[in-house]
C-alpha cells in the first residue's frame, strides 16, 4: 500500500470513527491523524444506493399490486378484469389513469425485476404513528433511526449528503445528519464552498492560507477529543467537523446537475439524489409526495397518484440507467397504511392497518410476490421459514420484519449502529430467502 | 407527510392520552367500601410506598394499566380505576399515588386459584378486557410479582423502610461542570436579545455573580429584539406562520369578510406618480398586509409577555391583536384607528376584540351571547384554525389532537401501541371508534374535544366559522372535556370553555414550561423510557426523572409567578440543565454516559439566529442566510418542513465553509479601515504588527488573538493559553508562507477591500492573515453552536 492509500485509508477510518460519535465516541487519534485526514478529499461512494419512496396519506393497495374487484372493494374493475404479469397480479389502471404511468406499463416494464409483499400489517392506522413504524420498525419509540438514515451512517458516514431526505419520518437517531435539499440550484451554489459566489478563480484564501485554517482547525479539533466534554457536545463537535471537511466532495455533484429541471414532484427529487449518488456523496434517500389520504372520492385521488408514483419510480430508475448507476440501486417502494376495503358516504375510503411493500434492485430476485390478503382484504400470516400463507402457523408480518430483513440485506445487522436499535424480531420469525 | 396530514375517524391505538377527575375530590371523599373509590382521610397521611411508586408505578401502572384504568377510560366500570399523577401537583401527587397503590394491593390480595387476581389479569386470563399485557417472563410481570409477594407476605419494614434509589448514588449532576457567570450572559443574550452582553452587565455579573441574572434578565426582557425571539421560537412550535395560500383570502373568509378582506385593492395609492413605483407599491401593501395577518398570533404571545399578562391568556384571551392593516381587513380600521401610535404601520399591534361575525346571509351569523365573537385566546384565531383544517372525515381530530400537543403537551400519536389484529377490530364494529376497546382508550378523550371545535366547520379556503348542516357527528363522543360534556348553553362560546378548563389543568403550566424549553433548546424534554429490558433503562429513567423534577420546579414558579412567561425563561436559564458545560473527568462509565446523554444546551444554531449573532458580533448580518440558503441550512417554512435540523450535513459543512470566509471577507479590512475606537475585532493592533518582530508585537498579536476569541467565540482565554497560542500560529504561519512568496498582491483580494472607509494596505499579508484567524474561527463549534 502506498503512502498516499495508506494516508486516505486511516483518514476514511477516522473519520468513520467520527461518525460512530452517534454511539457516545469521541473521534478518535492523535493531532497526527487529524492532520493528515482533514486536507484530503474522500474517494466517492459507490454504492449501492438505497431509494425509499413513500407514498404519504396512504395508498390504496387494492389498485395496484394486491387487487380485489370483490366484495365492493373496488368500484373500477372487477375480479375478472385482473391482470398478470409472471406471477404478479395487479389492477388495470390504463383506462382510468389521470396521467402518470399506469398499471400495465410499469410492470411490463419492471415485473421481472420487482418483489411485491402483500399483507402487510402496518399494526396502526394513523399517519404518524404509521410512517414511523414502516420506516424504523419500531413502534413505541421516537428514538430509532429510519432504515434509510441507518444504513447511511453504516454504509457512508463521511459523505456529505450520506441521508437525503424529501419528506416522511425521518429520524436519525443521532448516527447521522439528515440532508434536505429542496432545490437543485441550491447545490450548485454550495458546492464550492472556498471560492467567491462558487467562482472557482476566485478563491476567498489563497491556498496556503486555506491549508493552514484547515490545519489549524485539525489541531483545534484533536485537542477537543482530550477534554472532558458532555456527550452531547462529542456528538456535535464530531459532526461539525465531518460535515465541514466532508463538504468538499459537493465540487464532484456539479457535472450531474441536469441543465433543465423537471417538473414533476419525485422526478425533481430524483435527479437530486442521482445527481448525489453519482457524485459518490450520497447512500440514501427518503423520496416522497403527498395527498394519498383520499377519505374523499378515493378513486379519482388514487387514480392520479398511484400513476404519478409509479412514474416517479420508473424516471429514478430510467435516469439512474443513463447515469449507469442502476445496477447499484436499491429501491423499496412503500406508504404508512393502506385504504378500507369499503368506500364511505363520500365515495373515498378510511385507512385501513394492511397493505403491501414492494422492493428492487440488485440482490432482489424479481417476479415474486410473497404473502397475501384474503377476500376482505384482511391479511394472511406468513411462515417465515417457507414464505408460504400459512393462516394457521405463519406471523403476521409487520414493519420490524421488513426492517429486519432490510438490515440483513444491506449487511448491516451486525453494525454497532444497529445492534444499538434491536428490533426484537425473535430468529424463528425473521422471513428466510425473503430477497431470493 | 405534514403534520396537517388528518387524524381520522379511525384508531388511536394506545396512546398516552391521561384523564383523571379532578384532584381535589381525591382526599375529600369519604366513599369507603366502594372498590373504586377515591382515597380516605387515613390513606393520604400515609407514606408514599417507594417501591410501588418507583417500579410498579413508574414502570408498569403509568405505562401500561392507567391507558383503559381511568375515568373516561375504557375500562372505567372495572373496580380497578387508577387515577393519572401527572393532574396533581405536589402533595396532591402523593394523594393520587397512594390511592393508586391502593388500588394495585386490592387486587394483588385477592387470590383466584392460588395465584394473585393482579397477576393473572395481566396475562389476558380472568377475561382481561385488555388481553395480555404483559407476559409472564417479561420484566415488567417480575415487578408486579414482588408488588403481590410484598403484599401478601408483608415483612416488619415498613413501605418506606426499603430504597428503591441507592443512597451511595452521587447527585445527578455530580461531576458537571457548569458554564461560568461571563459566558452564561453571553449565551442568554445572544438566545433572548439577539446581541452580545453590556459592559454594565459584565460588571454586575462579575460583580454580585448569578444574584445579578434576574435583574440582568428582566431588562432583557424588555427588549425588543428579545420579543422577535418569542414569537420565532413560539412559531417554530405552533407554525402559525404557515398559513396556506394568501393569509386575506384563507384567514379572513369570503363568506364574513367579503367586503372588507381585499380592502388593499381599493386602495388610494394615486400620490405616486410612477406607474411602475405604484405597481410595486402596490404589491409590498398588500404582502405586508398578509404578513400582518400571519403575525397576529405570534402577537398575541408578544402582547401578553411584553405585558406580564398570564400566559393563561394564552387560551382564555378575549381579544386578538390587529395592526392597522389587519384591522381594515375586519372591517374596523374606523374604530380602533386611534389606538394606534402609527396608523401607517403594518406591524403594530394593538389588542381588539371582534364582534360576532356577520354573514352574507342570517343563516351564516355567528351566536353570541354578548354580541362579541367568543375569543379564547390563540385557539379561537383564525389563523389557528386554518393552520390545523379540517375535513369532512377527519372531524377536527386533527385539531383536538394539536390542542392536546401544544396546550397540555400531550401528544397522542407519539407512543401508540400495537395491537394484535387492527383491521379485525376496526371491521369487527360498526363504530369502532365508540365500540372497539383499542379505538375507544383514545377517542373517549380526543372526540370530545374535537366536538367543542364544531362550530368552526369549514373547509380549505371557505373561512374557518360555520355550523355543520347536519348538525354534529352522532357517531362521535359528545363534546365536552376529559368527562365534562359541553352545556348546550356554552356552545356559542364551546372554545372559551375549553380555554378555562385548560388554564387549570395542571399540565398546562407543565407544557408551558416544555414549550420554554424547546425555545431556549430546540429540542423537546425528554420522555419516559418504555423498554424495561434494556440495560440503560434505569440510568435513562435517572435522566428522565431528573428533568421531569426540573419542569415540575419551574411549573410550580411560573404557577406561583400568576403565570408570567418569563418566569419560566428565568427557571430555564438559571438551572443546571442550561448551565451543564461539561465534565470534570473524561472518563464515564457507560451508565453514567446513559444519564448525562441529553444534557448541555449544544444547539446549532438556526439560520436565523446564526444571522444575529453574525450582526451581534460584526455590526452587520451576513444576509445570506434566507430563502433557499436557509432552508438549505436546515431552516422551516412553517408548513411542509417545521422541525429544524439538529446536526449539520454536509451541505450546511458547506454553507458554514462560504459563511466564515465571507464574512471574514467582509469585515477584515473593513474593521482595519475604521479607526481604532471605531473597531469592532481589531481595536488595539494595526497592519503592521508582525509576528516575530519583538515580544512588544507578539505581545499585541496574542492580545488581539484573546480579543477575537472572546467576541467570536466567547471564550476567556489566558493569552498563553494553548488555544491562543494555536490561533497565534496559524496567524504567523500565513504571514511566514507569505513572506515566501514573491508573487502576491500587496493589497487584499478584491472582493475582500470593497466598502473600506479609507485604503488598507496589505503589503506583509497580515491583514489576510487576520482574516484567514477570523474564518478560522468563524468555523468552529463555540461560534455555530449555542
Amino acid at each position: 500500500m502506498s503512502k498516499h492509500q495508506s494516508e486516505q485509508t486511516m483518514r476514511r477510518a477516522f473519520l468513520k470513527l467520527c461518525g460512530l460519535a452517534g454511539l457516545g465516541l469521541a473521534c478518535p487519534g492523535g493531532p497526527a491523524a487529524l492532520l493528515r485526514a482533514a486536507p484530503n478529499e474522500e474517494p466517492p461512494y459507490e454504492g449501492p444506493y438505497y431509494v425509499v419512496f413513500n407514498a404519504s396519506g396512504g395508498w390504496d393497495t387494492t389498485y395496484l399490486m394486491d387487487p380485489k374487484g370483490i366484495g365492493g372493494i373496488n368500484r373500477l374493475y372487477q375480479e375478472g378484469d385482473i391482470l398478470t404479469h409472471g406471477v404478479h397480479k395487479f389492477a388495470p389502471t390504463a383506462q382510468h389513469k389521470q396521467g402518470g404511468l399506469s398499471n400495465e406499463d410499469f410492470y411490463a416494464e419492471f415485473g421481472d425485476e420487482l418483489l411485491v409483499l402483500n399483507g402487510l400489517d402496518y399494526s396502526v392506522n394513523n399517519h404518524s404513528p404509521g410512517a414511523r413504524y414502516m420506516a424504523t420498525g419500531k413502534l413505541d419509540s421516537l428514538a430509532y433511526p429510519t432504515f434509510a438514515a441507518l444504513v447511511a451512517a453504516c454504509q457512508g458516514p463521511t459523505c456529505p449528503l450520506s441521508f437525503l431526505t424529501f419528506g416522511n419520518y425521518s429520524a436519525t437517531g443521532n448516527l447521522v445528519a439528515m440532508s434536505r435539499v429542496p432545490y437543485l440550484p441550491s447545490l450548485q451554489r454550495i458546492a464550492n464552498a472556498d471560492a467567491v459566489e462558487g467562482n472557482v478563480r476566485a478563491p476567498y484564501h489563497d491556498d496556503f492560507a486555506l491549508a493552514r485554517i484547515e490545519q489549524a482547525l485539525g489541531e483545534q479539533r484533536a485537542s477537543r477529543t482530550a477534554q472532558a466534554l458532555l456527550p452531547r457536545r462529542q456528538r456535535a463537535e464530531s459532526m461539525l467537523y465531518a460535515a465541514q471537511v466532508n463538504s468538499k466532495a459537493l465540487q464532484r455533484i456539479t457535472p450531474y446537475i441536469p441543465e433543465t429541471i423537471p417538473k414533476e414532484r419525485l422526478a425533481q427529487q430524483a435527479e437530486i439524489a442521482l445527481a448525489s449518488f453519482k457524485a459518490g456523496v450520497c447512500v440514501s434517500a427518503n423520496l416522497s409526495i403527498g395527498q394519498f389520504d383520499s377519505h374523499a372520492n378515493n378513486d379519482p385521488d388514487q387514480m392520479k397518484l398511484i400513476p404519478e408514483f409509479l412514474e416517479g419510480v420508473a424516471y429514478l430508475l430510467h435516469r439512474a440507467e443513463s447515469l449507469q448507476i442502476r445496477e447499484k440501486l436499491v429501491v423499496i417502494v412503500q406508504s404508512e397504511m393502506g385504504r378500507t376495503p369499503t368506500y364511505n358516504s363520500g365515495n373515498g375510503k378510511d385507512h385501513w392497518s394492511i397493505g403491501s411493500i414492494m422492493f428492487l434492485g440488485p440482490g432482489i430476485r424479481g417476479n415474486r410476490v410473497i404473502g397475501a390478503t384474503d377476500e376482505g382484504q384482511f391479511a394472511i400470516p406468513v411462515d417465515p421459514q417457507t414464505l408460504a400463507c400459512d393462516k394457521d402457523h405463519g406471523v403476521r408480518v409487520r414493519p420490524e420484519h421488513i426492517q429486519e430483513a432490510l438490515r440483513q440485506f444491506a449487511g448491516i445487522a451486525d453494525h454497532p449502529h444497529s445492534q444499538k436499535y434491536p428490533l426484537g424480531v425473535k430468529d424463528d420469525e425473521k422471513l428466510r430467502g425473503l430477497w431470493g | 407527510m405534514s403534520n396537517r396530514g388528518a387524524i381520522h375517524h379511525t384508531m388511536l391505538l394506545g396512546a398516552l392520552l391521561q384523564v383523571a377527575l379532578p384532584v381535589v375530590m381525591l382526599c375529600s371523599a369519604t366513599a369507603a367500601g366502594a372498590e373504586n373509590a377515591p382515597a380516605t382521610r387515613a390513606v393520604c397521611d400515609a407514606p408514599v410506598d417507594v417501591f410501588f411508586a418507583e417500579e410498579v408505578w413508574a414502570k408498569v401502572g403509568a405505562q401500561k394499566c392507567i391507558q383503559c384504568h381511568k375515568p373516561g377510560g375504557d375500562a372505567e366500570e372495572s373496580q380497578f380505576v387508577l387515577r393519572d399523577i401527572t393532574r396533581g401537583q405536589d402533595s396532591e401527587q402523593d394523594n393520587l399515588m397512594r390511592h393508586n397503590r391502593d388500588m394495585f394491593a386490592r387486587m394483588a390480595r385477592l387470590i383466584v386459584n392460588d395465584r394473585s387476581r393482579l397477576l393473572r389479569k395481566v396475562v389476558g386470563e380472568l377475561d382481561h378486557g385488555g388481553e395480555v399485557v404483559l407476559p409472564a417472563d417479561s420484566p415488567g410481570y417480575q415487578i408486579l410479582a414482588e408488588f403481590a409477594r410484598r403484599v401478601n407476605a408483608p415483612s416488619t419494614m415498613t413501605v418506606n423502610e426499603e430504597p428503591a434509589v441507592d443512597a451511595s448514588v452521587p447527585p445527578f449532576f455530580h461531576g458537571v461542570v457548569m458554564l461560568d457567570n461571563r459566558r452564561l450572559l453571553r449565551r442568554i443574550t445572544l438566545s433572548l436579545a439577539g446581541r452580545l452582553p453590556t459592559d454594565t452587565e459584565l460588571s454586575a455579573i462579575a460583580g454580585e455573580g448569578l444574584t445579578a441574572l434576574p435583574t440582568i434578565l428582566d431588562s432583557v426582557m424588555q427588549e425588543d429584539a428579545f420579543y422577535e425571539r418569542l414569537r420565532e421560537g413560539f412559531n417554530d412550535i405552533f407554525l402559525t406562520l404557515g398559513v396556506d395560500g394568501n393569509a386575506d383570502q384563507t384567514v379572513l373568509s369570503y363568506e364574513h369578510f367579503e367586503k372588507t378582506r381585499h380592502w388593499y385593492q381599493n386602495h388610494d395609492l394615486s400620490d405616486i406618480q410612477d406607474e411602475d413605483e405604484r405597481r410595486r407599491a402596490g404589491y409590498k401593501l398588500a404582502n405586508d398586509y398578509r404578513q400582518a395577518l400571519l403575525e397576529e398570533p405570534m402577537r398575541l404571545i408578544d402582547h401578553i409577555v411584553r405585558n406580564d399578562r398570564p400566559f393563561t391568556e394564552l387560551v382564555t384571551a378575549d381579544y386578538i391583536m390587529v395592526s392597522p392593516y389587519t384591522a381594515r381587513g375586519y372591517g374596523i380600521f374606523d374604530e380602533v384607528k386611534s389606538q394606534f401610535k402609527n396608523p401607517d404601520d403594518p406591524f403594530e399591534y394593538v389588542p381588539v376584540k371582534l364582534k360576532a361575525l356577520v354573514g352574507r346571509s342570517t343563516s351564516q351569523n355567528q351566536e353570541s351571547a354578548t354580541g362579541f365573537y367568543p375569543h379564547a385566546g390563540l385557539l379561537s384565531t383564525f389563523q389557528y384554525l386554518t393552520r390545523y383544517p379540517t375535513t369532512e372525515t377527519n372531524r377536527n381530530r386533527l385539531r383536538a389532537r394539536m390542542y392536546y400537543q401544544h396546550f397540555l403537551g400531550v401528544d397522542v400519536l407519539e407512543l401508540a401501541a400495537r395491537v394484535s389484529d387492527a383491521a379485525a377490530a376496526t371491521a369487527k364494529f360498526e363504530i369502532p371508534t365508540m365500540q372497539a376497546a383499542e379505538c375507544v382508550v383514545c377517542h373517549r378523550t380526543l372526540d370530545p374535544v374535537a366536538g367543542i371545535f364544531q362550530d368552526y366547520w369549514r373547509f380549505a379556503d371557505q373561512g374557518v366559522y360555520g355550523r355543520r348542516k347536519e348538525g354534529w357527528f352522532t357517531d362521535m363522543f359528545p363534546a365536552g372535556f376529559e368527562g365534562e360534556d359541553l352545556p348546550a348553553d356554552e356552545r356559542w362560546r364551546a372554545l372559551q370553555w375549553l380555554g378555562e378548563r385548560t388554564a387549570n389543568d395542571p399540565r398546562f403550566a407543565n407544557a408551558m414550561v416544555e414549550h420554554g424549553y424547546y425555545l431556549l433548546t430546540g429540542r423537546r424534554t425528554l420522555l419516559p423510557p418504555k423498554d424495561l429490558e434494556d440495560p440503560r433503562y434505569a440510568a435513562q429513567r435517572r435522566a428522565y426523572q431528573e428533568q421531569r423534577k426540573q419542569v415540575e420546579a419551574i411549573a410550580a414558579q411560573f404557577t406561583q409567578a400568576g403565570f408570567n412567561f418569563k418566569q419560566i425563561l428565568k427557571g430555564w436559564v438559571q438551572s443546571d440543565f442550561y448551565r451543564a458545560d461539561g465534565l470534570a473527568t473524561a472518563e464515564l462509565t457507560p451508565t453514567r454516559r446513559t444519564e448525562l446523554d441529553d444534557l448541555g444546551l449544544v444547539r446549532l444554531l438556526a439560520p436565523e439566529q446564526l444571522e444575529r449573532k453574525v450582526a451581534a458580533i460584526f455590526g452587520q448580518p451576513w444576509g445570506r442566510l434566507t430563502e433557499q440558503t436557509a432552508m438549505l441550512y436546515g431552516g422551516i417554512d412553517s408548513k411542509e418542513v417545521t422541525e429544524r435540523a439538529a446536526d449539520p450535513s454536509g451541505a450546511m459543512g458547506a454553507i458554514q465553509r462560504t459563511l466564515a470566509n465571507d464574512v471574514a471577507c467582509r469585515n477584515t479590512a473593513l474593521d482595519f479601515s475604521r479607526a481604532p475606537e471605531a473597531r469592532r475585532l481589531f481595536p488595539n493592533i494595526e497592519p503592521d504588527v508582525l509576528p516575530g518582530a519583538s515580544p512588544e508585537s507578539d505581545a499585541k498579536i496574542r492580545e488581539t488573538i484573546v480579543h477575537l476569541h472572546e467576541r467570536v467565540l466567547g471564550r476567556y482565554d489566558d493569552r498563553n493559553s494553548p488555544d491562543v497560542e494555536r490561533t497565534y500560529q496559524l496567524f504567523a504561519s500565513v504571514v511566514a508562507d507569505a513572506a515566501a512568496r514573491n508573487d502576491l498582491d500587496r493589497r487584499e483580494s478584491y472582493y475582500c477591500r470593497q466598502g473600506l472607509e479609507r485604503e488598507v494596505p496589505d503589503p506583509h499579508y497580515s491583514v489576510r492573515a487576520w482574516r484567514a484567524v477570523v474564518t478560522y474561527l468563524l468555523r468552529q463549534h463555540e461560534f455555530l453552536y449555542e
